[in-house]
């Protein structure tokens, strides 16, 4: 009952912080200079058509009609038709999150798996050799520019060696269903997962290792060692969990980035993700494309942060809601 | 019984050898950087459905890179055209067997109803057929367009702004519709050109499939596909790596890597000039550019040829007419913008009131270049030769959509620029005439604006060859913009292919400046 009503009130709390999300986000549109309609209109347009332009979309009107029209039109569950395609926002965001999901979706996920795995084996022996190589190596790796690094594998494994496709998200005439796609697809998904993962499977390793290591020095773990268990069954029963919740807290961090946080793969690997949806609308000024995605933003985030604070009280009876 | 067995597995042989000898499919994949918003082309300009439009649909008439070869208009629909005494009557006969993909034939209603919803909608073709006083439709395959003023340079500016829009759509399709904007047909277009739509998803590549009832002979190409890709590399990656056939020029390689391309045998790399420069437009109104010598004096301060060097590795052709090479009949080779002279340059600074004061500097200004490659690599050279003569230079740089509209709000010291000069000279009058729709620099001249307009109503050509030459030598004196470089794309192609519309081969029958048409895959002719 207690956990109902706290689940309640966190949605509760959307409301006002995607408030704030939709204003803030409206004004700074607005801040950025460049005349949205002239853009949409397209170069040296005839006066006329430009008034009508302007007419059509509502941009002849004051600031805050406009933003107050906005939120009266989200209010009612309407993100509006996008400049760019007069499709509906909604559908628009919507056809785009499967693609993203799959892509992020596996590059976090394999990143916390493979990281974690990592961290832990190599807290075991804190200070040898492999733990500084790995150390260093799970830096570097942090440390490189996503696009960057998609751009060699590309030249690795699709230009030098020609076995993984660096475009789309399925081949021309590969096959259109059953497992046949299902299988285009993952070929399909290789490169720009593995460039995802680079980043963020690094990260994990040096959180999980700092959390085990530091667990692994406890007096409870001492005691289990007196005892006599292996190593290896004392990091997988005993210490993993406690050291877990540091890799919860940026598990849950990078969950409310899982929609957008790859607009940089997603633009070198031409996947049809909304990362791209959003880099493409930004370009074209595309306001209503541009809000939806902030809203869908901004709910994921919350969501995320509300999923981190469960999974926190599951793992660490210390912790109540 | 025997006899019949033998001879029927002997068809079954011939069959099967046929088969086995036709060719794979020719597929030409295009890439773009971005995906098309619609694939309607006629409501809005939409950059990345100008390939697939102009591909499915069909123009009343076409331009292609055969300008620069001076090509400014042929039919596409239109079979030929005349045009009356007082140039204010065109009567078109439209070729009699052309189709929609659906079938049913191309007629001059069609393009009465295309021309009319365009103006009555006020899509941005309107800034050409806001000429048009009446279309009339004699009989099916005759149009005739009545203009509201005598305008020789209409067909020509018709035929290139149908390389956006215009586009032919079917009347039996979309008279339904209120415009051109909604209804089924907007991302599944049925048009009357050289490729019929098979598919688009959205994120998906836009597939299309030669036409096989095109009222010309059928196209080389099978198929058809535009896919977007973001990121140059990735296409260039593409393309080494020999999955893409050619990139266009948006996708240019540097040009300092052009000699190695030119080297390699499997590539060919294609420069295709313009009808457009690459200049520095000077804003008037705002001092100290109002002065004709500060204006004189930043001409005489800047180095084409070593811009050339360093900007575009000698690979462009530097010019200071106030035209274009591709106007061979109109430029006025008499006319120059002042020569390098860095001496004269900072004498005539002085003389304008301007000597250099304490760190060295005269005055400061600001160069605000587009978010174009070239214009930028321009103006980098630029703003260092100006600063060499005491001027305080100093690079601006925005992104494309704030760009343009502080140039569109005069908002700008100087400005890089791309001044068109075809297809019709009648051009001048849009750059430099008071009140032009781009003569952002503010600029006024009493004679170029009568000569300009009088020389828009006549049909003689000395006597227009005249007057255009008049308005360069007024252009030169008056300086509101210095004319830097001939514009020139750089494509390139994979060897074997052949009749891309930035190549001679595909020059005047390409079908609009995105259409491939004569296309030929290697192995084809």
């Amino acid at each position: 009952m207690r956990l109902r009503r706290y689940v309640l009130l966190r949605i509760l709390q959307l409301v006002p912080v995607t408030l704030v999300v939709i204003v803030l986000n409206f004004l700074l549109i607005h801040l950025a200079p460049g005349d949205i309609s002239i853009i949409l209109a397209g170069e040296t347009p005839d006066p006329a058509y430009l008034q009508h332009v302007r007419e059509m979309y509502g941009l002849d009107r004051p600031f805050l009609e406009q933003l107050w029209r906005y939120l009266v039109q989200v209010g009612s569950g309407d993100l509006g038709m996008s400049f760019r395609s007069r499709q509906p926002v909604f559908d628009e965001i919507i056809d785009r999150i499967p693609a993203t999901l799959l892509l992020v979706g596996t590059a976090m996920g394999l990143s916390v798996v493979v990281g974690t795995w990592i961290g832990a084996r190599i807290a075991r022996r804190p200070g040898s050799a492999v733990d500084s190589l790995v150390s260093a190596g799970a830096v570097m790796l942090f440390s490189v520019p996503v696009f960057w690094f998609g751009l060699m594998l590309i030249l690795l494994f699709s230009v030098q060696v020609p076995i993984l496709p660096a475009m789309g998200m399925s081949s021309l005439d590969g096959p259109r269903e059953g497992i046949g796609r299902v299988l285009d697809v993952a070929h399909h998904l290789v490169l720009p997962v593995l460039s995802l993962m680079t980043v963020s499977v690094g990260q994990y390793i040096r959180i999980a290792r700092t959390s085990v290591a530091e667990v692994m020095g406890e007096s409870y773990i001492t005691t289990v060692r007196a005892i006599g268990f292996p190593d290896r069954r004392i990091v997988q029963h005993y210490a993993l969990r406690n050291a877990l919740l540091p890799v919860v807290t940026v598990l849950g961090l990078q969950l409310g980035l899982i929609l957008t946080g790859a607009v940089l793969t997603e633009t070198v690997f031409s996947w049809p993700g909304l990362g791209r949806l959003i880099y493409e609308a930004i370009l074209a000024r595309d306001t209503p494309v541009i809000m939806g995605a902030f809203i869908a933003m901004s709910v994921t985030v919350a969501i995320a942060s509300l999923a981190t604070d469960l999974v926190y009280a599951a793992l660490d009876p210390r912790v109540t809601l | 019984m025997k006899r019949i067995g033998v001879l029927m597995a002997a068809t079954l042989v011939t069959v099967a050898a046929t088969a086995g000898a036709q060719q794979a499919p020719a597929t030409l994949v295009v890439p773009q950087t971005g995906e098309p918003r619609t694939l309607s082309p006629n409501f809005a300009s939409d950059p990345h459905a100008f390939g697939p439009g102009s591909n499915v649909y069909s123009h009343l008439v076409a331009m292609d890179w055969g300008i620069v070869k001076g090509t400014a208009a042929y039919g596409d629909l239109a079979k030929s055209w005349e045009t009356s005494a007082d140039t204010k009557i065109i009567t078109f006969k439209l070729h009699e067997n052309a189709k929609f993909h659906d079938g049913k034939p191309v007629t001059a209603h069609d393009v009465k109803f295309t021309y009319d919803t365009i103006i009555r909608k006020k899509y941005p073709s309107l800034a050409v057929l806001k000429s048009v006083k009446e279309i009339r439709v004699p009989d099916d395959h005759t149009l005739v367009i009545e203009l509201v003023e005598p305008e020789v340079g209409f067909v020509p500016m018709l035929a290139q702004i149908s390389n956006w829009t215009a586009k032919i759509y079917p009347k039996h399709l979309w008279e339904g519709q209120d415009g051109f904007e909604t209804g089924p047909h907007v991302n599944a277009p049925i048009g009357s050109g050289p490729f019929k739509f098979v598919r688009w998803e959205r994120g998906q590549p836009v597939e299309l499939e030669a036409n096989a009832d095109y009222f010309r002979p059928r196209t080389a190409v099978d198929r058809l596909v535009y896919r977007a890709v973001p990121d140059v590399n990735v296409a260039r990656a593409e393309f080494d790596a020999g999955r893409l056939q050619f990139l266009p020029y948006d996708y240019a390689p540097p040009l300092a890597e052009v000699a190695a391309l030119q080297r390699d045998p499997r590539v060919k790399v294609v420069f295709t000039p313009s009808h457009f420069s690459r200049d520095m437009q000077l804003n008037l109104a705002r001092p100290p550019l109002d002065n004709p010598l500060v204006r004189q004096a930043i001409a005489h301060s800047i180095d084409r040829d070593a811009m050339n060097r360093l900007a575009f590795a000698g690979l462009w052709t530097p010019s200071a007419y106030a035209s274009i090479e591709s106007q061979k009949d109109w430029i006025n080779r008499d006319a120059k913008f002042p020569a390098f002279d860095r001496a004269r340059a900072e004498q005539l600074l002085d003389q304008a009131g301007l000597p250099r004061r304490e760190g060295g500097w005269r005055f400061a200004i600001t160069v605000a270049p587009p978010n174009f490659v070239d214009c930028k690599s321009m103006m980098e050279v630029a703003v260092q030769q100006m600063r060499a003569v005491g001027i305080n230079a100093r690079l601006e740089q925005f992104d494309q959509a704030t760009w343009f509209s502080r140039v569109s709000q005069k908002n700008f010291d100087i400005n890089c620029y791309f001044t068109r000069y075809g297809p019709d000279p009648d051009a001048y009058r849009e750059h430099f005439a008071t009140g032009g729709g781009r003569n952002f620099m503010s600029y006024q001249d009493k004679e170029l604006d009568e000569i300009a307009l009088k020389a828009s109503m006549i049909s003689d050509k000395a006597e227009r060859q005249k007057i255009y030459k008049r308005i360069q030598e007024i252009v030169v004196r008056d300086i509101p913009y210095i004319n830097l470089m001939n514009e020139q794309k750089t494509t390139i192609i994979r060897a074997g292919w052949s009749g891309f519309n930035v190549e001679e081969s595909g020059f005047d029958t390409s079908y609009t400046w995105f259409g491939y048409y004569s296309v030929k895959p290697p192995g084809r002719s």
